[in-house]
């Protein structure tokens, strides 16, 4: 190897290549190019022409250029020249390649891939095997690391194929194997790499000795101390969360930034994480409002790619769960009037409610329960909920008839018999408003609303601790909802109904405040450990990205989750179903993280970095092989056999031929169908309809040009399935059988036609009968079809154009349907209207343009009147809603004073 | 049209519709050449009237022309303008130095030629004019399938592959007209036709050219082929010589001129990237004058 200053060559005798150059000069010099070629008729006076000097032309000094230029290209590529050449390899047995490929090697992990590629280049070129051995355990049995030597083609494979893995490596398990391996214990002393990731392990110094017994060790580590950080998961705290994050050393001031993202990846928030001097670890507070804190997902650090800087968020940290006790299963006779349905409309903005049976709800993970008077509860379900209460549940339980006769043991306080009631005819009292709320009292700050007058509520026993256990209270100074902590958990009483019964509470806002603060109460869910295995579903991988698992990653059983340590066999990431997740993270029970230390001598150490070896030589020859392409082309056309126009003509065309030939059929529809407006009609694939749908639609197109200014081309057939629909104002389906089951590519096109402003006709054709109606319905089924209304008087459609009172087609008298008016924007045009008059029957005439059914029950007045729908119909979808000004016409005309 | 021959054919038609019917100004017809349409100013066969003269016993009842005899107490017969035709001797070159062309944009020198022939012939069938090909052993002849005869010739390149024609005896005062490249030799050149203009024979003489063959505008190093085993020359730098070619062609064209004008017949040049009218309509202008004139 021949050193010059960043060069070097590994072939250096190659080199001696160049002082051929002069001779080479010298021979293309006197070979001249060979002479063109040419059929000249007056040859014969050329002959006559006196001989002139026959000279050998001379090769033109570029071409001559160009050749020696590739002649060096071709001498230095042999010589094998390298940029930033690596040190050379120690000892003369195989190089050992030590790769920590744990969660911390993601940060740096492509300069740890250059560098790996750099070595095995390296050991390809002294001919040295490689063992390359990856630190972190692989796959599910944690047998011993097996050692292979392998040749560097092999070895740069296994390179490309390697990934930062979410879990800690274990240093000890490949010592074992690589004292064990005989080959390399008789073989030659070797060179040994460790590309660390600068993290201490349990026995660093034990295993650089190790390896030192093997041959001369480097170790390398990265260059940026602050490379790792890693991010505990999220501990609540009041209403918000704590955040503490870990990096190695204690030194330097350093700012990050906490990231929070959504389910669906967008980000929430952003807070810097900010460790002063000397601090290993920081802590940060962050508060969401609660309708981002349930949309909670993710957390991270920007920048930090490692498993152990991302914190999975599940259902503990999220979402508050409350159930709603409700045993009659949404059964009540008049479901808008009971209590469950203020509790559900209060809560669901911030929490996932749930209804069910005690058994059901606390089968699932819960933060709290509500009891909206649920009359006698037996001793067994008490003793459940009062166990679910002690682990940190809260109860809220609203007052009631039922409650008023059954008293039980989940109260906070002790009841009097009997309720009480203000203003009633028998009483001299008012209904009472609010009391301000308490300092002590949860609802400290809310605002109460003058309005609120509560008629009817139980009492307290007075007692000692009334007074600390009421939150609020009425203005006359009795309990309106009292609490009692009962050990970890908190059971509520309001002393009212959750509906409108006994007060107008549950109609103002302060309802639902009240509720957002109880349930800001409750420490999240709370669940007893056990309960069934958790399958993976989302896997975190080495950089933090989530995936779906692989075959090999198994479920973790409910009571060991809390103390599963993320590896090979449970990755970090989601658990559980897809409806209740729950999660694994790396960072949860990880050990505070120690930089590498290990004594230094008899070690190189070096550090991760941009400079690797380039190899120039399949960069020299490439240009010489281009160089030579462009020789040939130049030889060529000077000996005339190939042209500058069709060289570049080829050229083109190898350009271009890629790029032809493709939406041809659209385009032709598309120019059909946008070059004249045009109505289209649903190709039913029954040609007698479809027929009629042509004519009749024709006749009509014909009839709105020569009435109105609208010039309308012929209607087009259209397959919803195939055909861009967004050309057409106007789309005509005359609704049968065949084609009641649109493909789901039509349902597609029809559902976003109706959305982006266009009005299809059905016609199920059927007043007679009514066999299409169920059709209709299944059609309505699949199509987003908005809510429709009888036709209303004074719709528009009956006086865009002609003033009418009913619609005939070929049959009159029945019901036509439309859009509910203000249900869209859409300039007030309905989206479907739908009938069953026949209207393409009436319209559609033969060839020699006599209509082609009778109209019932008859009259070519009623033949009129349908075109004249149809007319009102087309300027209605042209013009949108502009003669619904007309209603203002009156008004208009006299405030002008006419 | 499939054939090209045929299509030359057509292009000949198309040429010859812009111009009136070619009488060749014949000074001297023979009188035992064929009926035709140079009139004698003397009775015989013809179409155009001459005169009416009084009923000769000798006279066969048919030649009396009824409605002038029943104007008038006389009995008359018509008689027509002896009219005589004037033949016309066609040739051109049909060697390989002939499909040469430089550019393919262009015509070959062949195609331009059968082009002005064929179009020439087709005005003179139209004027009456007797018309064959030199040394296609035909007699000469008139009427629409003459000019289908010779654009058979042409498109079975059924004619002697020879630079300069050969002679064959014609008939005295008959016309010849050679299109060629004339780039043989001048000798070649003036035996053939001294042994035309001796006889009388008047003749016209188009060179054709391929604008290469007179610019000579390559450049570089180039082999020189000819067409018809002259050898090859190879040439340094042809631009070089450029001048000294022009010069020496120029010398050779005079000499063709010299030679015609030496027998007193006419000599026109045409280049292929002109248009064929030009050359269509100064041989009309010739053939409609006496030579000489």
């Amino acid at each position: 190897m021949l050193a010059l200053g960043f060069f070097s060559f590994v072939v250096p005798w190659a080199l001696a290549g160049l002082a051929s150059i002069p001779i080479i000069w010298w021979i293309l010099r006197i070979t001249p190019p060979a002479p063109q070629r040419l059929i000249f008729p007056p040859v014969r006076l050329l002959l006559n022409l006196l001989n002139r000097e026959e000279s050998a032309a001379k090769a033109p000094l570029w071409l001559l250029l160009l050749r020696i230029l590739l002649v060096i290209c071709v001498i230095l590529g042999a010589a094998h020249p390298l940029l930033n050449a690596a040190d050379e390899l120690k000892g003369e047995g195989p190089l050992i390649l030590v790769v920590d490929n744990g969660w911390a090697s993601a940060a740096n992990w492509e300069n740890r891939q250059n560098m790996l590629r750099g070595l095995i280049d390296q050991a390809e070129r002294h001919e040295r095997p490689v063992v390359i051995l990856t630190t972190a355990p692989v796959g599910t049995k944690r047998g011993k690391p097996v050692v292979n030597i392998l040749q560097a083609a092999e070895a740069r494979r296994i390179v490309e194929s390697l990934q930062p893995l979410p879990w800690s490596t274990q240093r000890k398990d490949i010592l074992n194997s690589l004292s064990g391996n005989e080959a390399l214990k008789q073989g030659k002393r070797g060179h040994v790499v460790w590309l660390s990731d600068g993290l201490s392990g349990p026995s660093s110094e034990d295993f650089v000795n190790a390896l030192k017994k093997l041959g001369d060790v480097t170790v390398v580590r990265d260059s940026n101390e602050h490379t790792h950080v890693i991010l505990r998961p999220p501990v609540p705290k009041g209403t918000g969360l704590n955040l503490t994050a870990v990096r190695p050393h204690g030194g330097g001031e350093a700012t990050f930034n906490l990231q929070a993202f959504g389910q669906d990846g967008r980000a929430l928030m952003r807070q810097t994480l900010a460790f002063t001097d000397g601090e290993k670890t920081t802590t940060v507070f962050i508060e969401l409002p609660s309708e981002l804190r349930n949309r909670l997902a993710r957390f991270d650090i920007e920048g930090q790619s490692s498993a152990a800087s991302h914190v999975l968020v599940d259902e503990r940290w999220r979402r508050r769960p409350v159930g709603i006790l409700d045993r009659d299963a949404g059964l009540s006779d008049q479901p808008l009037l009971s209590g469950h349905y203020y509790l559900k409309r209060a809560l669901n903005p911030f929490t996932e409610v749930r209804t069910g049976s005690t058994e059901k709800l606390l089968g699932r993970q819960l933060a709290v329960l509500v009891l909206d008077d649920p009359g006698l509860i037996d001793p067994t379900e008490r003793k459940k909920i009062l166990d679910w209460v002690e682990v940190g549940g809260v109860l809220i339980r609203f007052a009631g008839p039922r409650l008023s006769q059954n008293k039980d043991a989940i109260l906070p306080v002790k009841l009097r018999q009997g309720d009480r009631i203000l203003g009633g005819a028998l009483s001299w009292q008012k209904p009472a408003p609010l009391a301000p709320f308490d300092v002590n009292s949860p609802f400290n700050g809310l605002e109460i609303p003058k309005e609120i007058r509560v008629r009817r509520q139980v009492l307290a026993q007075p007692a000692l601790d009334l007074p600390e256990k009421t939150w609020a209270r009425l203005a006359d100074g009795t309990p309106l909802v009292t609490a009692e902590k009962r050990k970890r958990g908190w059971v509520i009483l309001v002393h009212t109904m959750a509906n409108t019964g006994w007060s107008n509470l549950p109609l103002s806002g302060l309802f639902v405040d009240m509720l957002r603060r109880l349930v800001a109460l409750s420490q999240g869910v709370v669940s007893k450990p056990g309960g069934p295995p958790l399958f993976p579903v989302l896997i975190m991988d080495g950089f933090g990205r989530l995936g779906s698992p692989a075959a090999d990653v198994t479920a973790i059983a409910g009571v060991a989750f809390s103390k599963t340590v993320p590896s090979p066999k449970h990755p970090p990431g989601f658990y559980g179903q897809d409806t209740e997740r729950r999660a694994l993270n790396l960072s949860s029970l990880l050990p505070d993280i120690k930089p590498l230390a290990v004594s230094t001598d008899g070690i190189r150490e070096d550090v991760y970095g941009d400079r690797h070896e380039v190899n120039l030589r399949p960069w020299l020859l490439g240009f010489a092989l281009i160089l030579a392409v462009i020789d040939l082309a130049v030889s060529l056309a000077l000996r005339g056999l190939l042209s500058f126009a069709t060289a570049s003509g080829a050229f083109v065309i190898l350009v271009l031929s890629s790029h032809t030939g493709w939406a041809q059929s659209t385009d032709a529809f598309a120019k059909k169908a946008s070059l004249k407006t045009s109505i289209a009609y649903i190709e039913t694939g029954i040609d007698k309809i479809d027929a009629t749908s042509r004519s009749g639609l024709k006749m009509l197109s014909l009839n709105v040009e020569r009435r109105t200014a609208a010039e309308l081309g012929d209607p087009i057939a259209i397959d919803p399935a195939k055909d861009d629909l967004s050309f057409f104002p106007l789309i005509y389906w005359p609704v049968t059988g065949r084609y009641a089951n649109p493909p789901p590519a039509a349902v597609v096109r029809l559902n976003e036609y109706l959305r982006s402003g266009g009005t299809i006709l059905f016609d199920t054709r059927d007043y007679q009968t009514g066999q299409e109606a169920e059709t209709m319905r299944r059609l309505a089924s699949v199509l987003d079809i908005p809510p429709v209304q009888q036709f209303p008087a004074n719709h528009v459609l009956s006086r865009s154009f002609y003033l009418m009172r009913e619609f005939p087609g070929r049959v009159t008298g029945g019901q036509i349907w439309i859009e509910r008016a203000g249900a869209r924007v859409n300039d007030g045009v309905s989206s479907v209207i739908v009938g069953n008059h026949d209207w393409a029957s009436a319209w559609a005439v033969d060839d020699s343009q006599q209509p082609l059914y009778p109209v019932i029950p008859g009259g070519e007045r009623q033949r009129e009147l349908s075109f004249r729908f149809g007319v009102n119909l087309v300027m209605y979808v042209l013009t949108g809603n502009y003669k619904a000004d007309q209603v203002h016409a009156p008004a208009i005309l006299e405030r002008l004073g006419q | 049209m499939a054939h090209p021959q045929l299509d030359t054919h057509h292009q000949a038609e198309e040429l010859a519709a812009g111009l009136p019917p070619l009488l060749v100004a014949a000074e001297r017809v023979a009188t035992t050449v064929s009926q035709g349409v140079h009139g004698r100013r003397q009775v015989g066969q013809g179409e155009s009237f001459w005169q009416y003269r009084h009923y000769d016993s000798a006279d066969s009842a048919q030649l009396i022309d009824w409605r002038q005899s029943a104007r008038s107490d006389h009995v008359y017969v018509r008689e027509n303008e002896w009219e005589a035709a004037q033949s016309v001797w066609m040739w051109r070159d049909a060697s390989n130095s002939m499909k040469y062309r430089s550019n393919d944009n262009l015509p070959t020198k062949m195609e331009r030629a059968d082009l002005l022939l064929l179009a020439m012939a087709s005005l003179l069938l139209r004027g009456g004019e007797f018309v064959a090909l030199l040394g296609s052993g035909k007699s000469p002849s008139t009427g629409r399938a003459t000019l289908n005869q010779v654009a058979t010739l042409f498109a079975r390149d059924d004619t002697p592959h020879v630079s300069v024609p050969s002679y064959e005896p014609i008939a005295r005062y008959a016309r010849v007209v050679m299109i060629s490249d004339f780039l043989s030799p001048l000798e070649e050149l003036q035996s053939a036709i001294e042994a035309y203009s001796s006889q009388g024979v008047r003749g016209h003489v188009i060179q054709v050219l391929d604008p290469a063959e007179e610019a000579l505008p390559f450049e570089g190093r180039i082999r020189f082929e000819g067409t018809e085993d002259e050898g090859d020359v190879l040439i340094g730098r042809a631009e070089s010589v450029r001048e000294d070619y022009q010069a020496i062609l120029e010398q050779h064209n005079r000499g063709v001129k010299a030679l015609c004008e030496s027998a007193g017949w006419t000599f026109a040049r045409h280049r292929t990237d002109h248009a064929p009218e030009a050359a269509l309509l100064s041989l009309f202008m010739l053939l409609s004058q006496p030579v000489g004139s």
